[in-house]
């Protein structure tokens, strides 16, 4: 059972630390007026995770960042691993924020910074812990037989 | 200032799930039960539940395949071959590692990416 274009995993890691970051910004933005700036940076979020989960993490904006500044200054990686449980992970964020975006913009109180709240937990647990929510949520829909494994 | 105290309780919320779901990785757990259909090594066998998508089970086959030898066998298994034994353990992560005795009884459990000196230790008390 291996994956194709195996890819160095700090990348993953990197852009979930970045995103974390964003989010929390967009929380800040939302709790202390600043509604169109955090709806503006939350909607580019939301972009960033399209990209993410449609072309792959592996044309990934701040994937990119990671490969540019970051990796030449490190050891190459020890091993690496299948792009598609964070690809997959990017698809998450993606419907969690479209879901936020969507909330907000119909007048629901604290939507943003839910939808906001709940990537930045996902992302965090990600970049600091390894956390896999892609491999998580992969495996709850084989067992619910929604998807059959390949 | 309200956002702030926001922005801190949220870190700190994560990080408390964060500890408590890393420190319940790789723990082994009592278990009962029998496993059927495979091929059982003639002391032990450590079988594995994974997924195809699954980061963690790879480092995990390395590590049981590196534990397995003449008498200990690694078996790994895709859950969706297996949804019998995904509802009989009641699988909600992978790896999952049931570590079994030559009839294919379960001795233990351990969920998540496993730790070589527990299982090292496991196997000695099959």
């Amino acid at each position: 059972m291996s994956g194709q274009q195996s890819i160095d995993p700090r990348g993953p890691r990197f852009s979930a630390a970045i995103t974390a970051v964003v989010l929390l910004v967009v929380i800040a933005l939302a709790l202390t007026g600043q509604s169109l700036v955090a709806v503006i940076l939350l909607a580019a979020q939301a972009v960033v995770f399209g990209i993410g989960a449609f072309a792959g993490v592996q044309h990934h904006p701040y994937g990119l960042l990671y490969r540019r500044l970051v990796r030449p200054r490190l050891q190459p990686p020890v091993e690496l691993e299948d792009p598609r449980p964070p690809t997959f992970a990017q698809g998450v964020g993606l419907f969690v924020v479209a879901v936020g975006l969507v909330l907000h913009l119909l007048g629901v109180p604290l939507a943003l910074v839910i939808a906001a709240a709940a990537a930045f937990v996902a992302a965090f647990l990600n970049a600091v812990f390894d956390y896999c929510l892609g491999c998580q949520i992969y495996l709850l829909l084989v067992r619910s037989k929604v998807i059959k494994s390949a | 200032m309200t956002a702030a105290l926001v922005l801190v309780g949220l870190v700190a919320f994560a990080t408390v799930l964060g500890v408590i779901w890393r420190a319940s990785q790789g723990r082994v757990h009592r278990a009962r039960g029998h496993v059927d259909g495979i091929e059982l090594g003639d002391r032990a066998t450590l079988l594995q539940l994974s997924t195809e998508v699954c980061a963690p089970c790879r480092a995990t086959a390395r590590v049981l395949d590196g534990l397995s030898g003449d008498d200990v066998r690694h078996i790994e298994i895709d859950i969706a071959d297996r949804p019998d034994l995904v509802s009989r353990f009641n699988i909600l992560q992978t790896p999952t590692t049931l570590i079994l005795d030559r009839d294919g009884i379960v001795q233990s459990r351990i969920g998540g990416a496993v730790r070589r000196e527990l299982v090292a230790r496991e196997l000695e008390k099959v």
